[in-house]
């Protein structure tokens, strides 16, 4: 569709550039030129050297003639940016998949966070088309969560170090997976045994101190004048 | 080359041991390298007695290797005998009571104090260490008894490689330029890395395999060059016997640590049954690689395999396709003629990163935390709005976050100028990269800061307040301020004793192994 549109952009501007005053037009073409990415207003006044009255005038009459329109930008929402009426903001400009009203939305994104691990976690492991079908069937998503969607979920899920990806070996909890395929496991379901836990160093006296840069025996700070061992860091060291 | 932190904490545990005098030999040799008696002398402006007494102290403790550089070039001061610092055993001192602790589980508490004696007084010949072990037992045990316990022991530690004949005392070395032509000859495929000059110092003082853990094997014991046996009597092998010097074979004991981490990570990241095949795996070639940084396991077929693992309780139930199947879940799928090794350098890399990327989940928070982990997971430079994409944060605030850890040389950054499509404008790209070897060794550097700043505050922890602890047991119960008092410095001490405990783990997993 979007294709389609972009390969007739001639023949409807030269539909409407009739009713088009001379300063529109130059505007306009200004607009229409920057395609799916847009321009914001401080550019359009640079490049197109209207008087500041003349240029609002003719923006308000562009928009009135609904040929362009606004759009927020990722980037910078305070500004503001036009782009012409037959274009879709592109990815640079909203954000992409998980963004509304250039914003990311954060809410919707936890959410399925949610869904997904509640779901892996349960089955102890599955593979992407299994969570997609098990969705479908119970009717968890509305239509617009995509299964690309689904995969950056699960990859942030990886990311987050919640669950991670692995090959199924066809035993155990792999039994019902054929060998070889990618699936997806809880990292909670794995039992830490032995004595040796990782990323307890981040929890350590003086290596978390945000100070340690300025302390050493003659620095700023030194470990004989140091205040922070009885305030705090004792304190959040035993807590853990 | 040891990092500036590394070498202020290496300074601090000597002076701490052996006193400033010591210490600053021994700074000398890590921020000068190999030195000899005269340059030592110049450069500390200590008495030569001094200097000396130092390195005596430092070469009995195993922290300096006296060597000759023979060299092509017909310098004076080359031929001269020179001193290396072994950064390496200095920072193996505080880990002495979990050596011992291996000793007591692995073999019992005899072997132990045997170990104990070496670890305490750093090369002992066997008649020493007879002599240590009579002044601590009852008058009634015969000498014979206790000397015959001390060797048994000793032969025990020595089987288990605990234990090792002392390197020469002074070894001689070949100037690298001439190592270098002569290898000219050799084709590429069989270069190797050119070593350090600590390697080929270390390689070249160890005495052969077959001599290093024999109380037995007669030879000219502490010298590299191998003599051929000769018929002595029994008595003179006897006196030779109880001259040889031993010290404590610390690669044993890093091997024994790194194993341990290899299986508990493994455990932690697949299941009980992959650490029980990765430490059959260990196991069953234990004796045919030695060395602590091997980049894969020794080649092991199946069938060996297998019979390593049944012997585990874990492993009782695994069948043959089982140990098949997790093998190739831990990525050794390519067999060399049937038999299978380990990658075990991967796993080593994974719990570094494991590491640095807990601290940057503590640091930087979950968003940073997932694009840190993607981009090492890339090892490629990647755009800011990709990364922002690919772990769903905001766009906005990557390049915040993305720049905090850059300023903590934690990431590099690269810029890159791309030109718009459709117009010549050109705009700059902020291109990220996680440089793994480069962010190890900051992560390093800032441990050994860590490790220092907390070794000085537990000491002075304890001076401060030192009366304390020699107050009599029922005068503190009398009183509560005192009581409160005792109970701080204990936590305290606890607190910063098992925190060193635990940085000391990781110092073993980016520096040792
Ligand atoms: S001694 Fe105190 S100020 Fe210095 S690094 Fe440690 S906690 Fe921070």
């Amino acid at each position: 569709m979007n294709r389609l549109r972009e390969s007739s952009p001639q023949r409807k501007r030269q539909k409407v550039s009739p009713s088009l005053t001379n300063e529109e037009s130059i505007l306009y073409n200004l607009i229409y030129s920057k395609k799916d990415i847009g321009i914001w207003t401080g550019d359009m006044k640079r490049e197109t050297n209207l008087p500041v009255t003349v240029f609002n005038k003719t923006l308000k009459e562009l928009m009135s003639k609904s040929m362009i329109k606004e759009v927020t930008t990722i980037q910078n929402k305070g500004r503001k940016h036009y782009m012409a009426i037959e274009f879709e903001p592109s990815k640079e400009i909203t954000g992409g998949n998980w963004y509304t009203d250039g914003k990311l939305d954060t809410d919707f994104i936890a959410a399925l966070k949610d869904v997904c691990f509640k779901y892996i976690s349960k089955q102890k492991v599955s593979t992407l088309d299994g969570f997609l079908e098990w969705s479908k069937k119970n009717g968890i998503f509305n239509s617009e969560v995509t299964p690309t969607q689904v995969e950056d979920i699960m990859k942030t899920l990886v990311l987050d170090d919640a669950i991670v990806e692995v090959t199924s070996n066809g035993y155990g909890d792999f039994a019902s997976i054929p060998v070889g395929r990618v699936c997806y496991k809880c990292k909670s379901n794995v039992k830490v045994k032995g004595e040796l836990k990782y990323g307890l160093v981040p929890y350590i006296p003086c290596f978390a101190c945000p100070r340690i840069s300025f302390c050493s025996p003659d620095g700023v700070v030194s470990p004989r004048t140091c205040v922070y061992y009885d305030k705090w860091h004792v304190l959040e060291v035993i807590h853990i | 080359m040891v990092s500036q932190w590394g070498i202020k904490f290496a300074v601090h545990l000597i002076t701490n041991h052996f006193g400033k005098i010591v210490a600053k030999v021994c700074e000398t040799l890590l921020r000068q390298g190999p030195l000899t008696l005269e340059l030592l002398i110049r450069f500390t402006e200590l008495s030569k007695e001094h200097v000396k007494n130092s390195l005596l102290v430092l070469i009995q403790h195993n922290c300096v290797q006296a060597f000759i550089c023979e060299g092509g070039d017909v310098d004076e001061s080359r031929v001269k005998t020179q001193y290396l610092v072994l950064f390496d055993n200095i920072l193996h001192r505080p880990r002495f009571p979990k050596f011992m602790e291996i000793v007591l589980q692995e073999l019992d508490k005899h072997c132990e104090k045997v170990l104990e004696g070496l670890l305490r007084d750093g090369r002992l010949t066997l008649k020493q260490m007879i002599d240590r072990a009579s002044q601590g037992a009852s008058q009634e045990n015969d000498s014979a008894v206790v000397a015959d316990a001390v060797r048994e022991n000793l032969c025990k530690l020595l089987m288990a490689r605990y234990v090792e004949r002392c390197p020469a005392a002074e070894v001689t070395i070949v100037e690298e330029e001439i190592i270098t032509k002569k290898r000219g000859a050799k084709s590429d495929q069989n270069f190797k890395a050119p070593e350090t000059t600590i390697q080929r110092v270390i390689e070249a003082a160890v005495p052969g395999d077959a001599i290093r853990f024999s109380l037995t094997a007669d030879t000219g014991c502490n010298s590299d060059e191998e003599t051929k046996p000769a018929d002595i009597n029994v008595a003179e092998n006897n006196e030779k016997e109880q001259l040889i010097l031993w010290r404590v074979n610390f690669e044993e004991f890093l091997r024994y640590l790194r194993d341990k981490l290899l299986i508990e990570n493994v455990r932690a990241r697949m299941d009980d049954g992959a650490a029980t095949v990765v430490r059959a795996m260990l196991e069953a070639t234990r004796n045919v690689d030695k060395r602590v940084k091997i980049e894969n396991s020794v080649p092991l077929e199946l069938d060996q395999l297998f019979t390593e693992v049944i012997k585990t309780e874990n492993g009782l139930q695994m069948t043959m396709d089982r140990v098949k199947a997790y093998l190739v879940q831990l990525g050794c799928s390519s067999q060399i003629s049937f038999a299978y090794t380990i990658d075990l350098k991967h796993i080593i890399h994974l719990a570094r990163n494991e590491e640095v990327e807990s601290i940057v989940l503590k640091r930087y928070g979950r968003d940073a935390y997932r694009m840190f982990r993607h981009l090492s997971k890339e090892k490629q430079f990647c755009p800011t709005d990709k990364i922002a994409e690919s772990t769903l944060v905001e766009k906005k605030e990557a390049p915040k976050l993305l720049n905090r850890l850059l300023k903590d040389n934690y990431l590099h950054m690269e810029k890159l100028n791309v030109s718009v499509v459709g117009s010549n404008k050109q705009t700059q790209l902020l291109m990220w990269r996680v440089n793994q070897p480069l962010l190890w060794e900051y992560v390093l550097d800032e441990m050994y800061h860590a490790a220092l700043n907390l070794s000085l505050r537990m000491a002075f922890e304890q001076e401060k307040d030192e009366e304390i602890l020699n107050v009599p047991k029922d005068k503190i119960t009398a009183s509560e301020p005192l009581q409160k008092k005792y109970k701080r410095l204990q936590n305290v001490c606890l607190l910063l004793g098992s925190s060193l405990l635990k940085l000391d783990d990781a110092l073993m997993l980016f520096h040792d192994f």
